[in-house]
């Protein structure tokens, strides 16, 4: 028994290696990339296992983008994407859409009065906004409501959702194969000409998934706290679903100028996987994309967070059972440290192994759940590296803030063994395996990679740059990164007698 | 560069000139015949059954045991006994190595093996590299067959589950979820009791020994392995692996009956730190064995599955009332399941969100289905059929499934043809004959503070007390 544990313990660093050399080399003959002359780039993975095909449309656009005191635009955009167009989604488009400008003549008069601010007359914003009612309505009655979801639904479409990040907007689903030109026609119209019918009932729709999402969640508060706190001049300051007031202050002219400035096709990446011929994909990808006139693509610079000069901390008053957070500034995913920082992260809290679940869970059982995130909230731009947990009953927040700066002082003073790095980087390359047995997660990993890194090959390659990570390089990232001046400290606690 | 420019603005205006169809001109080829994939079943020489089925994508393999058992067999002052026993299971170790030396020798091979206890079954899964497949196999047959029980993880599973019953109350979604179902089923019985503290405070090691010789022997489990492999092979392999386990027990009876009586009225659980109001309005559905259950899945799907539903055109898209609304006939294999509408709305619209909601139902029972809104629901299920097996994990899944609940082996493309036949005379019979406004429970988790119409508006309310019991002394 011995002996064989011995022998064992040497092929960990060998596992799976030559698998994933032999699916990348398979990768190269299964995808094909083409760009049209506007710009959009096309990556169509063939995988001809069953006659179904997934279909992944990544935005460069995200709540970075949003502009100032429209936070949430970007994802505002994301609903009225399904919304449909001048053929889908109607009954009478020259009627709606005079019904529509109409609405937003007289909310330009509602606000023009607002903004006489105190000398404002109440009397004619309500006539206004009366008017305003019965315009709306107007509009609303020449809609055919969900054309657009019925088409896709109806015709088989799978799981179609859209969701927003910080640095991305993604819009996904899935056809039998056999439907893959109404996906080519429904995708191309709906950011060819989107039409942007019943505005302004779906950003109370918005409005509602904040609360949802936000403002009844004592961890969706905590979380918007943070990025709150920890960053003062990046627009990471802001979460994706915007701001309450900002929200009901949307308008649809703003929201059509978002459209104009970012959803150019060179910001735009498809991805097609699945049973899908590409040559024939294509011709349709002229026929159908090819209409998007080029635009020139939106300045990246966001404002630069100045370097942080102590620890920020920030709480959140909450009736639910304490959850904490420690934040520490990292650069970009570009960074020459990003692999070490990753492979740091899956020592800290990668499966049963993870240092700080061995200890904060399973020992010292003061968490009912601890772990690690490499990257908040998004790696276009410098970002944060989580460390948090949910205190047990009766185990205090304090506490377990205590015990993971403990755990960071030990990676930060002792080098990890072999034979952890050793695990950490074969478990890496098995989840790299264990990604490409699915038509959805192929499209949204190539265009992830292919937008982020120029390449979807870095998908692969990644796994090189996890190999060169010594021992030495993640002890070195933990003292560079996570140190007290770059830290915020985000908790919920219970006010003094329970609920407030 | 402005040449590149130039040039592709002028390829985009020439390709705006070419006119592309509507979508209602476009016609599509006949879709590809789907490749169904048959697993190999057999019987090892110890009663437990085998379903095998080769993948040979990935260098990749994976694995299901479902045992016949569940937490409906949970005794009522030890509730909660079968998921400690699942957790522990697989982190107290086996007899030959504790939890945490599995913990490590897994993960050095990037494989895993879990365990877990649902309502009316239990199972065991593996995942690992080709390349090691006999390791992870080997564990997974000890963990399964060989486990320990170690004190120190059953310590470890409660502390762990009573954290867990002082957070229960933390998310709405979760309470409202929770709450209908113990409003619907009663919570006098596993389908609708909570676990407590005092439960906690009674499990010990004997029990979860007992649990387990009583329902873990090979006769009462299945297993399903998938991935790249030879079948012959991996027969082989089992039955050799599997040569000493040989326990045998009587078998496991049915699970307990659904005692459910109608719970009509709404049911308020206040909660302080919400803007929004979850509710939830259900009854009693039925199981995928009834007659109906097709007509049923088609009507329910009308009234409230995805964004073409009346729900989310009604409630969300028209009043801009909810974010999240919908409804599932949420029918069982094995017993009969709730049909629930589920939403959540500011606290400001919560009676009229509710009643918004219910007035839906009330249509569907009222009038027939427009003839559009009948073909748009059945072709979603129809032109969609073939995402059923679009992996041979999907089917070999499928397959065991059927098995367990013991359903025939055409059962989906039964399915298929019953839904084909659904007209719209069917929708409004089985939306007036499963579905009952007079028995209808709601239930509003919310802040009645900022309630705009009160919710007496609804019906007359009764108080639900979230309130925790604390563990008994010791």
């Amino acid at each position: 028994m011995r002996p064989r544990f011995a022998l064992f313990l040497l092929i960990p660093a060998l596992l799976a290696a030559q698998s994933v050399a032999d699916l990348q080399k398979s990768f190269e003959k299964k995808v094909t990339e083409f760009t049209l002359a506007n710009g959009l780039h096309f990556i169509v993975i063939e995988r001809h296992e069953a006659p179904v095909v997934s279909f992944h449309t990544y935005m460069n656009v995200g709540s970075v983008d949003d502009p100032s005191a429209e936070s949430g635009l970007a994802h505002m955009f994301e609903h009225m994407a399904f919304k449909g167009t001048p053929t889908i989604g109607t009954k009478n488009w020259p009627e709606e859409k005079a019904a529509m400008d109409a609405v937003d003549v007289i909310y330009n008069l509602l606000d023009a009065e607002r903004n006489k601010g105190p000398r404002a007359d109440p009397k004619k914003i309500a006539a206004i906004e009366a008017d305003l009612e019965t315009a709306m309505q107007k509009a609303d009655s020449y809609v055919e409501p969900n054309e657009y979801d019925r088409v896709v639904e109806s015709n088989g479409g799978l799981d179609m959702n859209a969701g927003t990040g910080e640095d991305s907007t993604n819009y996904y689903y899935s056809f039998p194969s056999n439907r893959i030109e109404l996906w080519f026609l429904l995708e191309s119209e709906r950011f060819l000409h989107p039409v942007f019918r019943e505005f302004y009932k779906e950003r109370d729709v918005v409005r509602e998934e904040r609360r949802m999402r936000v403002e009844s969640s004592s961890q969706g508060k905590l979380v918007e706290a943070l990025s709150a706190t920890a960053f003062a001049a990046h627009p990471y300051h802001n979460e994706p679903g915007g701001w309450a007031s900002d929200i009901d202050h949307f308008r649809r002219p703003a929201a059509q100028r978002f459209y104009q400035q970012y959803y150019v096709p060179a910001n735009m990446t498809l991805g097609i996987a699945g049973d899908v011929n590409p040559a024939q994909a294509r011709k349709l990808a002229e026929k159908y994309f090819g209409r998007l006139p080029a635009r020139p693509l939106p300045s990246q610079y966001r404002t630069v967070e100045p370097p942080q000069e102590g620890e920020k901390r920030v709480t959140i008053s909450s009736p639910a059972q304490p959850f904490l957070i420690l934040a520490y500034k990292r650069p970009d995913r570009h960074s020459p440290d990003d692999a070490a920082l990753s492979v740091l992260d899956a020592v800290l809290s990668d499966g049963r192994t993870g240092l700080i679940y061995k200890d904060m869970v399973r020992d010292k059982q003061m968490a009912l759940g601890a772990g690690s995130q490499p990257q908040f909230p998004g790696g276009k731009y410098p970002s944060l590296f989580l460390l948090y947990s949910a205190p047990s009953t009766g185990r205090s927040a304090e506490e377990n803030e205590k015990e993971l700066y403990q755990i960071v002082e030990q990676v930060k003073t002792t080098k990890i063994d072999q034979q952890t790095l050793d695990r950490v980087k074969t478990k890496l390359r098995a989840a790299l395996i264990r990604k490409l047995g699915s038509n959805t997660g192929l499209a949204v990993e190539l265009c992830t990679y292919y937008v982020n890194y120029g390449d979807w090959r870095k998908l692969f390659t990644e796994l090189d740059d996890y190999e060169k990570v010594t021992a030495e390089d993640v002890q070195r990232v933990a003292k560079t990164y996570l140190v007290p001046e770059h830290l915020t400290v985000a908790y919920t606690f219970v006010p003094e007698g329970g609920a407030k | 560069m402005t040449r590149r420019l130039l040039l592709g603005a002028l390829l985009a205006t020439a390709a705006l000139a070419q006119s592309v169809p509507s979508y209602q001109q476009l016609v599509y080829p006949p879709l590809k015949q789907v490749k169904i994939p048959e697993p190999v079943s057999f019987r090892l020489k110890n009663g437990m059954q085998v379903f095998l089925l080769e993948d040979h994508e990935l260098p990749l393999i994976n694995g299901l045991a479902l045992v016949r058992t569940g937490n409906l067999f949970d005794p009522a002052d030890k509730r909660g006994l079968s998921t400690i026993l699942a957790d522990v299971l697989r982190s107290g170790g086996t007899h030959a190595r504790t939890g945490d030396q599995i913990d490590e020798e897994l993960e050095n091979i990037a494989a895993s093996v879990e365990s877990n206890m649902g309502e009316t079954n239990a199972s065991l899964s593996f995942s690992g590299l080709k390349e090691t497949a006999g390791t992870v196999l080997r564990v997974f047959k000890e963990v399964m067959t060989d486990p320990e029980f170690r004190q120190d993880k059953i310590d470890l599973s409660i502390s762990q589950m009573n954290s867990g019953i002082d957070r229960r109350n933390d998310d709405p979604q979760g309470i409202v979820e929770r709450e209908i179902s113990s409003v619907i089923y009663g919570r006098d019985n596993p389908y609708g009791w909570n676990i407590e503290h005092a439960d906690m405070a009674h499990i010990q090691r004997s029990d979860l020994q007992a649990f387990y010789r009583r329902y873990y022997f090979p006769k009462n489990t299945m297993l399903a392995i998938y991935g790249d492999f030879s079948a012959p092979e991996m027969r082989t392999q089992l039955e050799e692996l599997f040569a000493d386990w040989n326990t045998e027990q009587p078998p496991v009876p049915a699970f307990p009956a659904v005692t459910a009586k109608p719970a009509p009225g709404v049911f308020l659980a206040e909660k302080s730190d919400v803007t929004q109001t979850f509710f939830a309005i259900g009854e009693l559905s039925g199981t995928l064995r009834d007659p109906d259950y097709p007509a049923l899945e088609v009507a329910v799907n009308i009234l409230g599955s995805g964004f073409t539903s009346r729900l989310m055109s009604q409630i969300r898209t028209k009043m801009g009332l909810a974010y999240s609304i919908g409804a599932g006939w949420g029918a069982n294999y094995d017993h009969p399941g709730t049909f629930r509408i589920v939403g959540s709305t500011k606290s400001a619209t919560t009676a009229e969100a509710i009643v918004a909601s219910r007035a839906e139902v009330e249509k569907m029972r009222a009038a027939e289905v427009s003839e559009q809104e009948l073909k748009s629901a059945k072709d979603a299920v129809l032109n969609s059929f073939v995402f059923f097996f679009d992996s041979p994990a999907k089917t070999l899944n499928r397959v065991m499934m059927y098995q367990y609940y013991g359903y025939p082996k055409d059962f989906l493309f039964e399915y298929q043809k019953k839904v084909t036949a659904v007209t719209r005379a069917d929708v409004l019979r089985v939306m007036r004959e499963h579905i009952h406004p007079a028995n209808l429970s709601i239930v509003a988790v919310g802040n009645p503070k900022d309630f705009g119409k009160p919710l007496s508006d609804v019906g007359k309310v009764q108080q639900i007390d979230l309130s925790i019991p604390p563990a008994p002394a010791k």
